[in-house]
């Protein structure tokens, strides 16, 4: 199993697209510094220490730690989508499977294999591109864009943010186990995409007060929890986000609607329950 | 200990195709071929009995574990037809990946890695990147990848399919390496010489189907034929021939000799056209037998199948 984890992990990293994705990365976290900086100089002088001002900063501030978290999340999730739907399907197609496969190891090793090597490599990238959106909008934005995020904070909020592409793994593997690259591809990110989608006509349907469309979001968070966990992660990171005034501060890339923590919870067996389908799906397949 | 057994294994798709009811045994040190033209299922049989496809019916076991457990391959090793390794990975890297897997020892990895790049002749070439590979060091590095566990059964997939004749010649004096080894081979080729150079046991199979299974000589001998030269002046009695006689033909006449070409049903009845012949007074000079083209024994085990049932000649 841990051998597998090794070679998924390093494959990925080898792998040219890797590169791409990183150096991305960095251009994004430097243009990220960038848009604070310019952000402080040309409004700072504008504002003024009045009360109102003070919560016209927490908003501006937040907003744009939502923004950069958002995308951060965008662009993690699309590294988990691309990197999980071909993990099983690719090499069953081209037959590196077999060789694989035909030492003594079962099925189900293989596939718990292929889920800890990926998710670790995703969860570590998560985590540091989150550090590094968070630090780069505290150090750079200075005292204009200082929120009050204690440590703990900070931990409880990642630990949130890394369950995103944990599921996204768990979910292309099983689809990976089943159908080809190109078709688990599709599948995934159309329901990323409902996700996605859920997750703002939730935050809409809160603001204004119309169940039909709260339910909507509930719904695609149940069949794809992802942004129900950003939406969450938000809450924890910004600890006021669930009073009246959080949503005043964090705008569309918070939660206006947060969930509960029993969706925490759903999130984690949702996972759960996905691997095991895979584990299942693949000791059956033919290879 | 039979290292192969499969009772009535089939593996079919939606119930075509594949392999249907294969029945063997095989035991130690024995270099078995599997021979067939291609699309006839052999391909299907080893990937069934390594787990990779799972049977539809029937049953199978490897060195006495039941075939789809991991204990059931734990030394065995594979050359697959269609090899493909991962080429980020160098040589090197693929076979301590491979080691690793196979639960090797971490003492000895490197002192076997090292033995069994030697015995594939890549040595030298084991740092480079597999993406640089041509087909038959690809075909090397999977090799060293099936020898590497010191298997007790290994299970070559048309093993010279990409290789050159040089290539080709060092594959087959491996696999006699191996056979005196003590090693199981289990060749899958469609290539007759191949399994003729270097098994002992063969089995055919001919569209999905089991056609017949013995020792190689034994299904060598799929009919008598020899050649006779005997004094041109009896060539007469050439005509008068028993009746298990199926065909005579005149080859040449070599001055006061003649040349003839006689053909039996079994290999039993040469004697007894000798002794017809010479106690009718003919006098026999030479009798050589002829050994049937590979094409014709294949072809006849195909049409014996057709015409009637399964020969299992173990």
């Amino acid at each position: 199993m841990w051998t597998i984890a090794k070679l998924t992990f390093r494959e990925i990293v080898s792998k040219r697209i890797f590169l791409i994705t990183i150096l991305m990365t960095i251009a994004f976290v430097t243009l990220y510094g960038v848009a604070i900086h310019f952000a402080v100089q040309e409004t700072g002088p504008m504002m003024s220490n009045t009360m109102d001002n003070a919560l016209q900063n927490k908003f501006f501030a937040s907003q744009l730690l939502g923004v950069g978290l958002y995308f951060s999340s965008f662009i993690t999730a699309l590294l988990a989508i691309l990197s999980s739907v071909s993990s099983i399907a690719s090499e069953v197609d081209s037959h590196q499977i077999d060789t694989w496969l035909m030492r003594p190891i079962s099925r189900t090793q293989f596939v718990l294999g292929k889920v800890i090597g990926l998710g670790g490599l995703l969860v570590m990238y998560a985590i540091a591109l989150f550090v590094s959106i968070t630090l780069i909008h505290q150090i750079v934005g200075g005292e204009m864009m200082e929120l009050p995020i204690g440590i703990a904070q900070m931990m409880k909020a990642v630990s949130i943010f890394i369950l995103q592409p944990i599921i996204l793994v768990t979910l292309g593997v099983m689809l990976s186990t089943r159908m080809t690259t190109l078709n688990a591809g599709i599948v995934l990110i159309i329901l990323y995409g409902a996700a996605f989608i859920g997750g703002f006509v939730e935050q809409i349907g809160t603001l204004m007060e119309k169940a039909a469309l709260i339910n909507i979001g509930i719904v695609t968070s149940l069949i794809f929890p992802v942004d129900a966990m950003y939406r969450k992660m938000t809450v924890l990171l910004f600890d006021t986000a669930d009073n009246p005034i959080s949503f005043a501060q964090q705008g569309m890339f918070a939660s206006a609607s947060a969930p509960s923590n029993l969706m925490i919870i759903y999130a984690i067996l949702y996972g759960a329950v996905m691997l095991f389908i895979a584990i299942l799906t693949f000791k059956k397949r033919d290879v | 200990m039979n290292v192969i057994e499969a009772s009535n294994l089939t593996k079919t798709y939606d119930g075509k195709g594949g392999i249907s009811n294969v029945t063997l045994e095989i035991g130690e040190g024995i270099v078995y071929g599997f021979l067939g033209p291609n699309g006839a299922g052999k391909s299907t049989f080893v990937r069934t009995m390594l787990g990779l496809l799972n049977p539809t019916g029937g049953e199978g076991k490897l060195l006495g574990e039941p075939i789809g457990k991991p204990e059931s391959r734990e030394k065995v090793g594979y050359l697959p037809e269609l090899f493909r390794y991962p080429d980020w990975l160098t040589g090197r890297k693929l076979l301590e990946s491979h080691a690793e897997l196979c639960n090797m020892p971490v003492r000895g990895r490197k002192k076997r890695i090292e033995e069994v790049i030697e015995l594939v002749g890549l040595t030298g070439r084991d740092h480079e990147k597999i993406k640089g590979y041509s087909k038959g060091m690809s075909q090397r590095i999977g090799l060293a990848c099936a020898l590497l566990n010191d298997p007790k059964l290994i299970f070559l997939d048309e093993p010279t399919s990409a290789l050159d004749p040089i290539g080709r010649k060092d594959v087959r004096d491996l696999m006699l390496y191996l056979k005196d080894q003590g090693k199981t081979i289990f060749l899958n080729s469609h290539l007759l010489n191949e399994v003729e150079t270097v098994c002992d046991h063969v089995s055919i199979v001919h569209k999905g189907e089991h056609i017949v299974q013995g020792e190689w000589r034994q299904l060598m001998m799929i009919e008598a034929q020899v050649e006779i030269v005997i004094a041109a002046n009896s060539n007469q009695y050439m005509n008068q021939l028993p009746e298990y006689v199926k065909y005579h033909e005149k080859k040449n006449d070599e001055g006061e000799l003649t040349r003839w070409t006689v053909q039996m049903e079994k290999q039993e009845q040469v004697p007894a056209l000798i002794s017809s012949l010479a106690s009718a007074g003919v006098p026999v000079f030479e009798v050589t037998p002829i050994t049937p083209h590979l094409e014709d024994v294949f072809m006849h085990w195909v049409n014996q199948k057709e015409e009637g049932a399964y020969v299992d000649n173990r």
